[in-house]
Formats: C-alpha cells, sequence, structure tokens
C-alpha cells in the first residue's frame, strides 16, 4: 500500500512540478494568472471529488463552504491578525468543517438525494447570508495581502501550485488508506461496510469533513489570489456548475480535477475571445455532466482505460507467497464462541426464526442447514446486527450483544460473509484485505490471499472473477481473525474441486486463525467433511442437531430436504 | 399581532405556490422515482415564455395558454431524456441528471432572458378574493391554494384508486417489470412530466410578479419546494401541501421582524434540517442490499 502511494504520488509531484516550470518560464504573465486560477478551481473540485466521486453523494454547496474559508481569510486580514495568509487560510479551512460535519449530519442515514437537497438550500441560505453581511474589506477596498516571498503573479502561481500539491499527494495516500476504502465500500454497499466494522456516520461524516477543509482553502486561496471578493464570487450557481463539473471530469482523480479547472477557467476566456456569451460554458458542462452519468464513465476513467489499452496488458497473477507468513492467530480463551437463545425474528405475521438456539464452540467448525427459505441467512442478519428487532439472545463468548449495532457486533468479534458479491469494484484485492482486516502486514495480507488462491494485491477487483471474489471475502473476514466467522454459502457458484479445496481450507480456520466457524451451506459434501456439529432449520424452526452423521440421516432431516417421507422414496 | 397576520396572510401565494411545486415534486418521485430538482426551473421556461410574448404585444390570455404549452413541452423534454437514457439508472443518478440539466437550463434561460435585464411581468390575477378578520385575502393567493389542493387530490385518487396508478407504485423503482406487466410506462412517464410540468407554469405564473422575475431567482423556487416535500417524507401529499403552505406563512411572517427579514431564505434550510433530523431517528440501511 505505502509503496504505491508513494510511487502515485512521487509522479504526480513530479508532473506537477514540470507542468508549474513550464507555465512560469514560457507562458507570459496574464496566462500565470489564469493558471493560478486553474489551480484554485483544481482545489475545490478535489473536495468536491472526494464527496461526490468517493462516496457516491450529490454536494451541491461547495462554492459557500469556499465562502467560509474565504470569508474567514478576509475577517483575519482586517483583525490583522498574526501569522499571515498561510495561516489565515488553514484557519479558513478549518473553519469551513463544522459547517461540513453539521450539513452531513442529517443526511447520514438515508442516502444522497437528501444531502442534495441540504446542501442545495444551505447554499440559497448562505447566498442571502453572505450578500447581507458582506465580505470583510469589501466596501472599503482592503486587499488581502500575499505571502511576501509569493507576492508577484509568477509567485502567488507557485505558492498555489506547491498547496494543490500538497493536498493531491494527502489525498492520493488517503485513497489507499483504509479510511479510503471505507468510503469506497460504502458508496457500493452500506451493510457490507458495516459488517466490516465500518462506522457508516464516521466514514460519511470524516468525508464531508475534509471535503469542507479543503474546499475551504480553496476559498482562502482564492482570497489571496484577488485580494478582495464579493459574494458573488460564491454563490449558488457556481456550486451548481462546480458539481456538474466534478461528475463530468471524474474531480476525485488529480487529472480530472486539473482537467476541470482548465475547463472552468479557459472556456468563458476562449468564448470572450470569440466574442460569444461566456454562459454558455455551463450548457455545455451540464451536457457533459448528463453523458457522463449516462455512460457511468468520467472523462478521467476515459482517459485511464484508454492509457490502460497502450500499455501491454498484465495477466493477474496469483498472489506470491514467498517469504511471507500467515498472521498470527488470535487466542479468543472462552469456550463458547457463539451462543444464540431462543432466538425469533418476525416480518410482520410470518414467522422467519421460532426459538432458534445453537452453540458454536471454540475451536470447531459447525454448520447450519435447512432447505431454502428455512431462515438461514435471516439468522446471520439476526445475529450479525442487520436486523431491527428480534427476540431472544445472542452471546459471544459470554457477552450478549443485543443493544450493539452491526459495525460494533463486527468490532466485538462476529463477522459474516454475503450471498451475493458486494466488494467494492474500485478497491484492489489488497486494499479490500487491508479494509476488511485492520493493520496486517503486506506480507501477511500476501499470505492470506495466497492461501485461499486469490490473485495478488495489487490486482483491481474489477478484474476478479465472481468465484474468487467469493474467495475474496472468505479471504477478508478471516484475516481478520474475530472470535466467530458466519460463512454464507461460501461454496456457492464454485466446482466440485474448488468446494473441496474451500473445505479443506475452512476446516484449518480454527487452527491457522484461532476463529470458530458456523457454516451455511447447501453443499453437503462439504458440511459432512468439516463441520463437527451440525443444526438443521425448516420453516425457521431446529429439526434437528448433533453431530453430521446422526443428523443426516434422521427422517425429519430428510424430509425436509427431499420433501417426501423416507418410505416412499424406498419404494 | 394584525400586522403579523397579514404577513402571514400575505405569505399565502407563496404558500401555496410552494405546495404546488412540491406536491408535484412528490407525485413525480412516486411515480417515476426522480427528485427533480428541474422542476421549478421547467415552470419558469413556460412563465418567460408568457413574458416574452406580452412585452411583443400579444394579448394576456392566448400568451397564457401558449405559455403552459411551453412549459408542458420543457417538461416532456427534460422527462424524454430521464426515460430514454436513466430509466434503469438508480435514484441517486437520476437526481444527479437533474441537477446537471437545472445547471444548463438556468444558463440558456438566462441567456435568452437577457440575464438580469428587468422585466415587466402581468398580474393575472389581481385584487382581493375577501376579508378575513380585517385582512385581504387575494384571488392570487386563493388560486395557487385552490390549485395545490386540487392538484394533491387527483394525485392521491390516482395513484390509490386507479389500477394504472396502483401498478406504477408498486413498480416504479422497476420499470422494466412494469413495462412486462403491460403498462405503458415511457408514455405514462412522459405524462407525468407533461402534467407537473403544466402545473407548475401555471403557479409560478402567479407568484412571478411577486418576485423579481428573473430566470435563476424563478428556478431557485425548488428549494422551497424541496422542503416542502420533505415534510412529506416525498410520500405524503397532503403533508406536502401543509409544509408548503406553512412554509410560506413563516416567510410572510418572517419579513415583518426588520432583524430576520433579510434572512428569510435560509428558513427552507431550516425547515430541511429540522425534517431530515427528525425523520431519521432510527436506522435505516441503504437499498443496496
Amino acid at each position: 500500500m505505502k509503496r504505491a502511494s508513494l510511487r502515485a504520488s512521487l509522479a504526480l509531484a513530479a508532473a506537477l512540478a514540470a507542468g508549474g516550470a513550464a507555465v512560469v518560464g514560457l507562458l507570459p504573465s496574464y496566462w500565470v494568472f489564469l493558471a493560478t486560477s486553474v489551480l484554485i478551481t483544481g482545489v475545490a473540485l478535489q473536495s468536491l471529488g472526494l464527496v461526490a466521486g468517493r462516496t457516491g453523494m450529490i454536494a451541491l454547496c461547495q462554492m459557500s463552504f469556499a465562502g467560509v474559508g474565504a470569508w474567514t481569510v478576509g475577517y483575519l486580514n482586517l483583525a490583522e491578525a498574526p501569522g499571515g495568509l498561510t495561516v489565515w487560510i488553514l484557519l479558513g479551512g478549518l473553519a469551513a468543517v463544522p459547517f461540513g460535519v453539521a450539513i452531513g449530519l442529517p443526511a447520514l442515514r438515508l442516502r444522497g438525494i437528501n444531502l442534495a437537497i441540504v446542501t442545495l438550500s444551505f447554499a440559497t441560505a448562505f447566498d442571502t447570508i453572505l450578500a447581507t453581511i458582506t465580505y470583510p474589506g469589501q466596501a472599503a477596498f482592503i486587499q488581502v495581502p500575499r505571502p511576501a516571498l509569493f507576492d508577484s503573479d509568477g509567485g502567488y502561481f507557485i505558492f498555489v501550485l506547491i498547496v494543490y500539491a500538497v493536498i493531491a499527494v494527502a489525498l492520493e495516500f488517503l485513497a489507499r488508506s483504509r479510511l479510503g476504502a471505507s468510503w469506497l465500500a460504502v458508496r457500493h454497499s452500506e451493510r457490507a461496510a458495516a459488517a466490516h466494522g465500518v462506522s457508516i456516520a464516521a466514514s460519511k461524516l470524516s468525508a464531508f469533513a475534509i471535503s469542507a477543509f479543503i474546499a475551504g482553502i480553496s476559498g482562502g486561496l482564492l482570497a489571496g489570489y484577488l485580494g478582495t471578493l464579493v459574494a458573488e464570487n460564491f454563490s449558488m450557481m457556481a456550486s451548481l456548475s462546480l458539481y456538474a463539473v466534478a461528475v463530468m471530469t471524474g474531480a476525485h482523480f488529480a487529472e480530472g480535477a486539473i482537467i476541470g479547472g482548465i475547463l472552468v477557467v479557459m472556456f468563458p476566456e476562449i468564448l470572450r475571445r470569440f466574442d460569444l456569451p461566456q454562459d454558455i460554458g455551463n450548457v455545455l458542462f451540464a451536457i457533459g455532466a448528463t453523458q457522463a452519468l449516462s455512460t457511468g464513465e468520467t472523462m478521467s476513467e476515459t482517459f485511464r482505460r484508454l492509457c490502460r489499452k497502450l500499455r501491454p496488458a498484465r495477466r493477474a497473477k496469483a498472489a506470491d507467497a514467498a517469504g511471507s507468513s500467515l498472521p498470527q492467530p488470535a487466542a479468543h480463551a472462552a469456550p463458547v464462541a457463539l451462543e444464540i437463545d431462543n432466538l425469533s425474528v418476525r416480518y410482520g405475521s410470518v414467522v422467519a426464526l421460532d426459538h432458534v438456539s445453537l452453540k458454536v464452540t471454540a475451536g470447531t467448525v459447525a454448520g447450519l442447514i435447512g432447505p431454502n427459505g428455512a431462515g438461514k441467512s435471516t439468522f446471520i442478519d439476526a445475529v450479525t446486527g442487520f436486523l431491527n428487532a428480534y427476540d431472544g439472545g445472542v452471546k459471544l463468548a459470554g457477552a450478549a450483544l443485543e443493544g450493539h449495532s452491526a459495525h460494533q457486533r463486527a468490532r466485538a468479534g462476529v463477522r459474516r460473509t454475503w450471498q451475493t458479491n458486494r466488494i467494492a469494484p474500485e478497491l484492489t484485492v489488497g486494499g479490500y484485505l487491508n479494509l476488511a482486516a485492520k493493520g496486517l502486514t503486506e506480507s501477511e495480507i500476501r499470505a492470506v490471499l495466497h492461501w485461499l488462491d486469490c490473485p495478488d494485491p495489487e490486482t483491481p477487483v474489477t478484474t476478479v472473477d465472481a468465484g474468487t471474489r467469493r474467495l475474496l471475502d472468505v479471504a477478508g473476514v478471516v484475516a481478520a481473525r474475530p472470535a466467530v466467522v458466519l460463512l454464507d454459502e461460501p461454496a456457492a457458484g464454485q466446482s466440485h474441486e474448488e468446494s473441496v479445496r474451500l473445505g479443506q481450507r475452512i476446516a484449518q480456520i480454527p487452527k491457522l486463525f484461532g476463529s470458530a466457524v458456523l457454516l451455511v451451506e447447501h453443499d453437503m459434501d462439504l458440511v459432512r467433511s468439516v463441520c463437527s456439529e451440525i443444526t438443521v432449520l425448516d420453516f425457521g424452526k431446529v429439526i434437528a442437531s448433533g453431530p453430521p452423521t446422526k443428523v443426516l440421516g434422521e427422517p425429519a432431516v430428510k424430509k425436509a430436504y427431499l420433501g417426501i417421507e423416507e418410505e416412499s422414496v424406498a419404494a | 399581532m394584525d400586522a403579523l397576520l397579514t404577513s402571514a396572510v400575505a405569505g399565502l401565494t407563496a404558500g401555496g405556490t410552494y405546495a404546488l411545486l412540491g406536491v408535484c415534486a412528490v407525485f413525480t418521485y412516486r411515480l417515476v422515482s426522480v427528485v427533480n430538482f428541474t422542476g421549478a426551473a421547467i415552470g419558469t421556461a413556460g412563465t418567460f415564455a408568457l413574458i416574452a410574448l406580452t412585452e411583443a404585444g400579444y394579448p394576456t390570455w392566448p400568451s397564457v395558454f401558449a405559455g403552459i404549452l411551453v412549459g408542458t413541452f420543457v417538461g416532456v423534454a427534460i422527462g424524454y431524456v430521464m426515460t430514454r437514457w436513466f430509466a434503469e439508472s438508480s435514484a441517486s443518478t437520476k437526481a444527479a441528471v437533474t441537477v446537471a440539466l437545472l445547471v444548463g437550463l438556468i444558463a440558456v434561460g438566462l441567456r435568452l432572458t437577457g440575464g438580469q435585464h428587468p422585466h415587466v411581468m402581468p398580474e393575472l390575477f389581481p385584487g382581493s378574493a375577501f376579508r378575513l378578520a380585517g385582512v385581504e385575502v387575494t384571488i392570487a393567493s386563493m388560486l395557487t391554494i385552490g390549485l395545490a389542493v386540487l392538484f394533491t387530490v387527483l394525485s392521491d385518487l390516482f395513484l390509490n384508486r386507479t389500477r394504472v396508478g396502483l401498478h406504477l407504485r408498486a413498480l416504479s423503482d422497476r420499470p422494466m417489470a412494469a413495462e412486462l406487466l403491460g403498462v405503458k410506462v415511457q408514455l405514462l412517464s412522459l405524462l407525468v412530466w407533461g402534467l407537473t410540468g403544466a402545473f407548475t407554469t401555471f403557479a409560478l405564473m402567479i407568484i412571478a410578479p411577486q418576485r423579481s422575475p428573473n430566470f435563476m431567482t424563478l428556478s431557485l423556487l425548488v428549494v422551497p419546494a424541496l422542503a416542502a416535500a420533505l415534510v412529506g417524507l416525498f410520500r405524503s401529499f397532503w403533508l406536502t401541501l401543509a409544509g408548503g403552505i406553512l412554509l410560506g406563512v413563516i416567510e410572510g411572517m418572517a419579513s415583518t421582524v426588520d432583524s430576520i427579514s433579510q434572512y428569510r431564505s435560509a428558513i427552507p434550510f431550516l425547515v430541511v434540517l429540522a425534517v431530515l433530523l427528525w425523520s431519521q431517528r432510527e436506522a435505516r440501511w441503504d437499498e443496496a442490499r
């Protein structure tokens, strides 16, 4: 992870330095002035890319956050606060954070659309408020002074370039961190993210807060750039068109933010030179954004896809385990890993689970089987905290889990996999494992992947086939080494050989990772070969439990599976 | 007290408009699952057609009719984009598309109408309808509220009492499934867009003389409209109606208090915040199971 971030950051810094030198050295001063504006818009776009691109939310008040930052800078200038522009800009960014969090709060539970409405109404409110209180120093034409070292237009360009590069590199590292992975995961499926112990609220709020901070900084930069500002610089229309540009170019990519900045600044410039009305730009952004949304691909993504085509195709390698070893098994002392006592779930008048009790002993693999609709997945949902209400008790290593949300249960040590694939496709295999199991070293990640025949950590998840993604799901939960893992039909869709091999791996989980396993499966061979205890559900009731040979021989179990009495089969 | 009542009543026209726009937003959301940010902009286009025609010397009422036709047409055009390319997209993507279209519509609108250039908007329904406790209640306010109530009743009847409405309700997230049941989804969607376009246009024509009739301010009436729709949680027409009227009344009252009157366009924001915080007391999972 670290190495990849470093490599990407160095490439980015080099590209920016080269571009910057070219701009300052070759272009006339008017174009340097415009290029500064491109970078400031680029900073604002990066802030928007974080929310719109990574977490997939619609944020329509980014320029209001910038306005908060700029207003703070203007105010500090009037108050003759110490520290100069650099410090004021930072303070301006920080001043925008509480606004970002306050606006994000009401949009936490329901998704994107509510945020769109909140942010749009905030932008309208901010418009009138700023027009009323006016920008500090606006009436008296008091200029915000630039830092002495970067006072000229060329100098200020370099100042802005440095800020842009710092933010871009920081975002690059953030994107590859566990937090960055959690944003993508939340965007893809909130449930799956919570099952990895990710707090949805914390993940979204951190994105809002960081995004508001960066937007505030862009406002501060603008204050130093123009000297004095007016409310129109931060109007709602500016926020709206910035959103359209971000959607069109893909502002969560470094090149997307730059392309967007160029479009926003250069379009009016070009139109002006041709004596054309400058607001045509917004029409084109609207068309571009609609086009990007309909194809589901932003300009940056198109660009990257075409670049990938040019490079020789790399085949997905299997993870190489040379010189690496699996993480140490976790020690879970309690003799009973998971104890379910009289668990009942009803949906309206339908009883999905009826007083189900079972135990998973530490260090063993237990099985939960039953025909379709027997309530197995409901059972997993209830135990892992994905149902709003159930009766009965769930105890993990002796401690009751009631009152704990899904992500708290996951952190406490109940982990699950899913029947359908829910891995965010934007992640790499290694990034996914980092999200699922906190704090593994790179070599441990390699070893776990190798152990389950998964591809190399650098492989993008998009290129991994569906069957292997299911294995990756299993790899994630076992690598976290929780007290108990609930595997929901891991062998579905696997060939016979693959499922035999998977069975051998599952049987090793308690010894290698220290976790007890509850396996939900239809593949009877697999269940018989790895489970020491089996519980059979039918219509939400436990109809048998005990060692496999005994349970699978019981007539009630055969009837549940075959739908007929044993005698009529014989007959 | 009297002053407060006067200003509250003065807010009724705006309240009726917000209510109608809000109910249209809920109607659109429930039938074609689009949170429509262009709602007010569609009506604004029609309103400006009316202004252009009257400024060119055409008589008022034929111009009103032509304006409504233009609003309907713009609504259908946006509906065509949505049904043609985004019928199977997620609600969030559809909302993003309407935001992008709003940007484009406002840009085109401002260009065609000369930006902030002042226009004369004929007052369609001048005068007062009746006196209530010594306060004049205008015809315009009664008309917008009446129109909003009419649309609410019609929507409620259509969705709850008709076969097609029931089908659409059950299947609004999956137009393909409705199509398989023999519902002409595309045609119905366009009908929804056209109908809401016509109603919003008429409502905006009534409220336009009260506002600075510039393309952007009128288009941004979508903010109080969506706030009203949130009061109804994008489900209940009657709550949306009440929310819209209340929003207008609060705004009217706020305009008389000097210390806050300048900030009254922040009211929808506060309402949105309050409604969202209140409606999300219990945890819910996203639709991506």
